[in-house]
């Protein structure tokens, strides 16, 4: 009996030490989330005017000639694929992953994210770029850097569309795995705009082409951007949900053991006084 | 003066949401300015200063680097990578970047994509020092 107490004792101490790992981890990540969630919301505008204005463009001038219109055959898909750095976020890292593996056709990957190179690295995939972009640490200048080589890989035909696999930040409870289609320009115009384009002339300085030109690396650079800071803002988010889960989990088991202990002890003393009792009677 | 609706966002948040009288700045092609009453445009921007007049007269300058000028239906919308208010530069950081970047382009044998970086910081450290408050 005293065996099983000492047991029994051993387990809660393990568990509460995992428990007060878990409740660390949901802090860290709360606080982090904060910051990510602000820098969402501060990326959003950029991100849906600049979206807004192309499919405003495209609608109000279909004839507007660019080198990023939809080619005749697909042969190769650009797959960029943003999940963490880090485990122990629930779902998140194979949500996303399983999102991009449901790709068809040849695909070249660029990954963003530790967990996400590792993947692809392991199953062999034909990979973009050598180097290890974390997505906890990349930046706007970097997205731009990132968007050239992406564009300039696209004008060359290495592939013929860029898709982005990312984790949409619905709210702190809900994060959704994602495909967006970024290039070529599949920008389907509402009603509404194509009325607005059948009175408008815009005026293109210098002209329509170069516009584009300038404009489509930013765009895709935007994109980039607003999709790793919602992809991190939903790591964060994910692992929250996970380690609250898991703390509260950590809690239940402690609560059971402390009963299973207390059944020990208890079985243990009347066990002595049976012992006891019997002694003196002889 | 007439004025017109102006929205400024960047990646970093939304830098201007309201009545201008006028805009300027540069564009790929050269400087340009907007007024109120402006027909359909659309530009690619580069590097370089740029002022708001808002709707009560004040001028307020801005470092504006990249992104696209679009005026549609009277409404201008100005999508720049990065737009920074002359008071929020900082000086002494833009000279130190200057200072390195000419430090790169001095030396021999640079590849092509370091001069390009090179050049580019220098352009922006430029534009930055170019503007006092």
């Amino acid at each position: 009996m005293a065996g099983s107490m000492k047991d029994i004792k051993l387990r809660i101490k393990s568990v509460e030490s995992t428990m007060q790992i878990t409740k660390a981890m949901e802090l860290v990540a709360s606080s982090k989330m904060r910051r990510a969630k602000e820098r969402v919301e501060h990326s959003r505008p950029y991100f849906e005017t600049l979206h807004e204005t192309l499919t405003g463009i495209a609608a109000a001038d279909p004839r507007a000639r660019n080198p990023y219109l939809r080619r005749d055959e697909i042969k190769r898909t650009l797959l960029i694929v943003i999940a963490g750095d880090r485990g122990l976020a629930g779902g998140y890292n194979s949500n996303v992953l399983k999102q991009a593996d449901a790709q068809e056709g040849p695909v070249t990957v660029l990954p963003i994210g530790k967990r996400s190179a590792e993947y692809f690295a392991h199953h062999g995939a034909d990979l973009f770029t050598d180097e290890v972009l974390l997505a906890a640490e990349i930046s706007v200048g970097e997205c731009f850097s990132l968007s050239r080589k992406i564009t300039e890989g696209f004008l060359k035909g290495d592939y013929d569309a860029v898709k982005i696999c990312y984790t949409r930040f619905d709210s702190m409870m809900t994060q959704t795995a994602a495909t967006m289609e970024v290039l070529p320009l599949t920008i389907e115009p509402t009603e509404e705009q194509k009325a607005a384009a059948r009175r408008s002339q815009i005026l293109y300085k210098p002209s329509s082409e170069e516009v584009f030109r300038a404009i489509i690396p930013e765009y895709v650079a935007g994109i980039v951007y607003g999709a790793v800071c919602e992809s991190v803002a939903s790591e964060l988010a994910a692992r929250r949900t996970a380690m609250d889960a898991a703390t509260k989990n950590a809690g239940e088991m402690i609560d059971h053991l402390n009963l299973y202990y207390n059944r020990a002890r208890q079985a243990a003393i009347t066990q002595e006084i049976t012992e006891i009792v019997a002694g003196a009677e002889i | 003066m007439t004025t017109f609706h102006l929205t400024v966002v960047t990646p970093d948040g939304c830098a201007f949401d309201g009545q201008a009288e006028r805009v300027v700045c540069r564009a790929i092609d050269g400087d340009l300015a907007i007024l109120a009453k402006h027909g359909d445009y659309c530009t690619a921007l580069g590097m370089g200063e740029a002022h708001i007049v808002d709707a009560e007269g004040t001028r307020r300058r801005a470092a504006c680097m990249g992104g696209m000028l679009t005026v549609l239906d009277g409404d201008v919308r100005l999508v720049a990578t990065t737009w920074e208010w002359a008071e929020q530069i900082d000086q002494a950081r833009a000279e130190a970047s200057k200072k390195r970047a000419e430090e790169i382009l001095a030396q021999k044998n640079l590849d092509k994509r370091d001069y390009e970086l090179a050049q580019a910081r220098l352009k922006r450290a430029l534009v930055r020092t170019s503007i006092h408050p």
